[in-house]
């Protein structure tokens, strides 16, 4: 069972993280130009430039630490290309 | 006396607990002498279902393979007073992965990973004072000497009115010590393997994937599965994530035998089952978790990630091999005298963690591109927080700084803390006795016969007996014993745990990542991180338990091999352009396919060709054992199989091995060839005991492993060059000249237990030779039509008389003939004959090992043996993925003639998979 | 406080939508192309549509970064070698920032078809390039046929059909 402080405390999370959401939602209406992109697609502008390491990283740090994950790789960003 | 097992000397000890300390009773054979403290070490908190790799989710994935290894060592943990011998935590890990497109827009990957776990974990916490750690003493030429450290979780603690332990000093008199400290456990190796797939789709503006996998280990099985999608909008400038995810895990934990006697598990009677004398905790728990994510693009050269996640995991997610010390105080026993020391009674109960648990995690990444130095930082945070109280906090800084001609250098420096969960506690102290006699409503005493415990009888405060009708009985006709009750579960709290892993702590890490891209479409990156988790860098104060700080470094080396950039590559070099041009040629081997468990077979041809391969090698040990060429009984084994003064008392069952293998060849020249070829071993063995053994020698455990053992790591390294001689159409001769660096180790040691050290593992067991050997060899290869055939001749000469173990395997000759036929253009199958002979083991074990069975003698190794292979080979003849080759071959044995005792071998099974370019 | 930040969230996700739409509708159908200010590698200009029309004409944007437009290469210098004499003309307009990143890149990857600079961008924005690569495949009166977006080696026979039947029509 989810205490109130809990729920409380998911609710104030959500709403943090929607008004997040806004803002980079109408960030998202600044134009970049899909042939403006040069810089963002190189490999070190990746969200997650070194994956080999992240997974190690991950590992290790899960088993000594008991945060949670967001598990937040899944594209984005980069070169734009279709 | 503090610090002395009480339960020898109160005689409370509990009827059903075998007490080796005080009595020569024995747990029997079944009493494993594998424990897999470590393991859960790693599973309990970690859920790799909801960690895929990310590797795998990287939107422009390219066909690509990798491969991994991975160091973690940890430092050692502050034991105070106690200087202990025992290796800290340290993992082997092996990766592979690979990522493949078909059809464009579906996307495969794969990836695997082996870790093999060994070393010391604390198994709770106690008061410093309650000795936990004793010192193990040996007698050396300098007098008594501190070895090690053994776990002691039953002991007595003195306690102030204020609860606080006393330390006794010199003078007689008692101070104040308020340390903590951990109690360590030895364990031997042990062994996970993880696998997991991923398929996906993609569209031009969104796409999906589906994954799962699952993760074993001998006493933790988990299994996933998740599903996942991108919408991109805005011209791709942002893109909305989502996923979500499942994952069941079992746990059947065989506990501790070590700690068993001393451990209270009455919480869960339930879920332990007693097997052959060990006793296994079992316990099943689920996970969902869903994650939603949006990544928008702020300009040209930044964007930013935010994720949300949250994960809903339920049933058993206690660590099984952690207890909680929980000093019990009598009310009873107390004396009013304020100056009078309390004597606390500390117990090892099972940790008892809440059966829900809910957390929610927020993270978000901002990246920036620094176009004056054309770099990239990253910078993360995260928050999560849930039901069990544990609130933390990530930062992390990373600068992704390409340096040119290839390179990337990529400092990074993390800072993490969390709350602590608010049941964790590193000991409790408890109001109640932790076993007292039972008084019945009028409070006279329940007493029982020992031999009918079901009767009971009563004692009045004259010391009279009498049974349930008030009849006085004559207690000297009866075996009469007090009743006793144990503590009373509902006055502890519900949940506790003193992993120091839910503590409140702050943790510092700082690393270094060098890339190094090569145009041929190969990568090399290397790691290096050094962490620090401190009591004191909690935010916001100290979490107050110093005595749990420690620090590891992980070290890493990885190869990347990019199909598709050599692909482009060689379509430019060749200025071949369709998309499905016959691509084979360049591959084709002059030479024929080779037979998959022959090594050192075939030559690149091409000046500057390079090969990555992986090469995988299982053979199984079971069945009869033999002497000679012929079955043996048990007997035989007993009275022959050991040596003159030592009777067999053991012998295995079964044993396997399995290898793994990075192949890399570089050809600098048309006639010479350089290899490297570092190896990656885990084997795992089964006992039984033998029939007419000895008896036992009453009061000394047994090293048994019946239920099993297992080793693993890094293996030995080869370095070879290979030399064309002779080459004519049809017909080539090379000549290779070899040799292996004694990267494995041979000092491996099984874990103490019951006292006793475990001495090293079997000569079978250790992972290398322990010396450097010469590896020549020479292979005739030979084709016509579609009939290829060839023949190898190969030998190990051990160059060192002993290693640092003190002995020398035995020298290797082996003979092999093939012949084969091309089914078709890229499927070949093969027949091939193999004589080997290997010399027995020279030299014995320098340091302690228990002498158990033959397989620890070194006459029993070596022999004469005949086997027949059976075996196919395929090659991709075009397409994108052209140039890849796989073979496979079973060797089954036909003969063995072995020199003294030995199992039998069931057969070998080799598989290759190499890509040149 | 919750539906609120819908609302808002919503009315963003129109404002972005907006701005891309009229743009995506810009050159669909059978539309002659915009007229383009475009140059050589060496900087001469280069001549308009105009002066090709009798041909079918293949017009690809690329930039160096972009890792489709890569795989897209090898597919134009065939398309040159199987149809440049039966009158199709192959025109790839880079638009890197940096001109020295169109050069690097042509020399690992050669072209065997006229590559152009639009230094403006002007080009790109009036055919409505949204991603990259982005082709317009032109038929012989002049007018854009077709718009495929991105590369991939799959499509490749589609597009191949695509130009064979554009080759074959009459005026």
């Amino acid at each position: 069972m989810l205490s109130l402080m809990m729920a409380m405390k998911i609710t104030r999370f959500a709403v943090i993280f929607i008004l997040l959401l806004i803002i980079f939602a109408l960030a998202g209406c600044v134009q970049v130009a899909p042939w403006e992109r040069g810089n963002l697609a190189k490999p070190h502008m990746a969200l997650d430039p070194h994956p080999l390491q992240s997974a190690v990283q991950a590992h290790n740090y899960g088993s000594r630490e008991a945060a949670a994950s967001t598990n937040s790789a899944g594209g984005g960003g980069g070169c734009g290309c279709f | 006396m503090i610090g002395l097992n009480d339960s020898c000397l109160t005689g409370l000890a509990h009827q059903s607990v075998n007490n080796p300390e005080c009595s020569d009773s024995k747990t029997g054979p079944g009493a494993t002498a594998k424990t897999t403290l470590q393991a859960l070490t790693s599973a309990a908190l970690v859920l790799p279902g909801l960690l895929l790799s990310p590797a795998q989710a990287a939107s422009i994935s390219t066909d690509s393979v990798s491969f991994q290894y991975n160091r973690y060592q940890e430092g050692k943990r502050n034991l105070y007073n106690v200087s202990s011998n025992l290796d800290p935590i340290r993992v082997d890990v092996v990766h592979g992965s690979g990522n493949f497109t078909f059809h464009d827009r579906v996307k495969f990957s794969f990836s695997y990973t082996q870790d093999t776990w060994s070393g010391a974990t604390p198994v709770t916490s106690a008061p410093l004072v309650a000795n936990g750690n004793r010192p193990i003493l040996a007698n050396s030429p300098d007098g008594v000497i501190t070895v090690g450290a053994s776990p002691l979780v039953n002991t007595r603690v003195l306690l102030d009115q204020n609860l606080n332990p006393l330390k006794l000093t010199p003078e007689g008199g008692q101070v104040v010590d308020p340390r903590t400290v951990l109690i360590l456990s030895s364990a031997s190796p042990e062994t996970r393997n993880q696998a997991n797939f991923r398929l996906g789709y993609e569209w031009n503006e969104a796409a999906v994937n589906a994954g799962g996998g699952f993760s074993l280990e001998n006493d933790y099985e988990s299994s996933y599965g998740n599903l996942s999608g991108r919408l991109d909008f805005n011209q791709k400038l942002t893109s909305l994530k989502f996923g979500a995810g499942y994952t069941s895990s079992q746990t059947s934990a065989i506990l501790d035998p070590d700690l068993l006697p001393y451990l209270t598990r009455t919480a869960y009677t339930n879920q332990i089952e007693r097997r052959d004398g060990s006793e296994i905790l079992r316990g099943d728990r689920q996970d969902w978790t869903a994650t939603l994510g949006l990544t928008q693009v702020l300009g040209k050269n930044s964007l930013f990630d935010t994720n949300i996640g949250y994960t809903h995991s339920s049933g058993f997610m206690e660590n099984p091999y952690k207890a909680m010390t929980v000093i019990f105080i009598n009310p009873e026993f107390i004396n009013p005298d304020a100056n009078t020391p309390i004597v606390g009674d500390a117990r090892a109960l099972l940790e008892q963690r809440p059966n829900i648990r809910n957390q929610l995690a927020l993270s978000s990444k901002y990246v920036q591109h620094i176009s004056p130095l054309d770099a990239a930082l990253h910078l993360n945070y995260q928050f999560s927080f849930g039901d069990w109280g544990i609130n933390a906090h990530t930062f992390e800084a990373d600068w992704v700084q390409p340096l040119g001609h290839g390179w990337t250098i990529t400092p990074r420096i993390r800072y993490y803390s969390q709350d602590s969960a608010d049941f964790y506690q590193p000991y409790l102290i408890s109001n109640q006795a932790f076993r007292k006699t039972a008084t019945d409503a009028s409070g006279r005493q329940i007493w029982v016969d020992a031999n009918n415990p079901s009767e009971q009888f009563f004692r009045n405060g004259n010391g009279n007996f009498f049974d349930t009708d008030g009849n006085p009985v004559d207690a000297t006709e009866l075996n009469l014993q007090p009743q006793l009750v144990s503590f009373d579960a509902a006055k502890l709290p519900q949940n506790f745990s003193s992993d120091h892993r839910l503590s409140g702590f702050g943790a510092l890490s700082g690393g270094v990542i060098l890339n190094k891209r090569f145009s041929k479409g190969v990568e090399l990156e290397a790691a290096f991180e050094y962490y620090t988790r401190a009591s004191s860098l909690k935010l916001g104060g100290s979490g107050h338990n110093s005595f749990a700080d420690f620090d590891f470094y992980v070290a890493n080396a990885a190869i990347k091999v990019d199909m598709e950039a050599i692909h482009s590559r060689m379509n430019v070099a060749t200025g071949r352009d369709h998309a499905h041009h016959d691509h084979g040629q360049q591959h084709a081997h002059g030479a024929s396919p080779v037979p998959a468990g022959i090594m050192f077979g075939h030559m690149l041809d091409n000046p500057g060709e390079l090969m990555v391969g992986y090469r995988f090698m299982y053979s199984r040990q079971a069945g009869d054992m033999l002497r000679g060429a012929h079955q043996v009984s048990d007997l035989a084994i007993v009275n022959e199989g050991c040596s003159d003064v030592i009777l067999c008392r053991f012998t295995h069952t079964e044993m396997n091995m399995k290898m793994h293998m990075l192949d890399i060849m570089y050809a600098p020249t048309r006639w010479l060839n350089l290899m490297i070829m570092p190896q990656f071993m885990d084997m795992d063995m089964n006992l039984r005991e033998l029939a007419g053994r000895p008896p036992r020698d009453p009061g000394v455990h047994e090293h048994t492993g019946t239920g099993g053992h297992t080793t693993g790591g890094v293996g030995d390294t080869i370095l070879s060059s290979l030399i064309k001689l002779y080459e004519i159409p049809g017909h080539r001769l090379h000549v290779g000249l070899g040799i292996s660096a004694p990267t494995g180790k041979v000092d491996l040691k099984m874990r103490r237990m019951f006292q006793v050290d475990g001495g090293l593992f079997h000569f079978d067991m250790q992972l290398g030779s322990g010396t450097w050997d010469f590896l020549p060899n020479l292979t005739y290869s030979g084709t016509s039509n579609r009939w290829y055939w060839g023949g190898q001749l190969y030998g190990v000469k051990r160059m060192e008389s002993s290693n640092e173990s003190g002995y020398r395997l035995g020298d290797i000759f082996q003979a092999s003939a093939w012949g084969g036929y091309h089914l078709s253009n890229w499927l070949a199958a093969s027949v091939r004959g193999v004589y080997t002979y290997r010399d027995r083991i020279h030299g014995d074990f320098n340091k302690f090992n228990a002498r158990i069975g033959p397989m620890d003698f070194p006459a029993n190794h070596g022999g004469q043996y005949w086997d027949i292979g059976i075996g196919v080979n395929a090659s991709v003849p075009s397409g994108k993925f052209a140039g890849n080759h796989f073979a496979f071959e079973w060797v089954q044995p036909l003969r063995d003639d072995v020199n003294g005792f030995q199992l039998e071998r069931e057969g070998a099974l080799s598989a290759t998979w190499h890509y040149s370019f | 406080m919750i539906k609120l930040a819908n609302l808002l969230l919503s009315a963003g996700l129109m404002c972005c939508l907006a701005m891309v739409t009229p743009v995506q509708a810009h050159l669909e159908g059978n539309t002659p192309p915009p007229s383009c200010q475009l140059t050589h590698l060496d900087g001469k200009s280069a001549e308009n549509w105009e002066a090709l029309k009798g041909e079918v004409i293949y017009v690809d944007f690329w930039a160096s970064w972009c890792p489709p437009c890569v795989k897209s290469f090898p597919f134009m210098r065939q398309l040159m070698r199987d149809f440049e004499d039966k009158g199709l003309k192959v025109i790839a307009i880079n638009l890197d920032e940096n001109v020295e990143d169109a050069k690097g890149f042509l020399a690992k990857h050669p072209a065997n078809f006229p590559v152009l600079l639009d230094a403006s961008k002007q080009c790109a924005q009036d055919f409505g390039v949204i991603a990259m690569p982005s082709t317009y495949l032109i038929d012989k009166r002049g007018l854009v046929r077709h718009i495929h977006r991105g590369f991939r080696a799959g499509e490749a026979g589609e597009l191949r059909i695509l130009i064979e039947q554009l080759l074959i029509e009459k005026i």
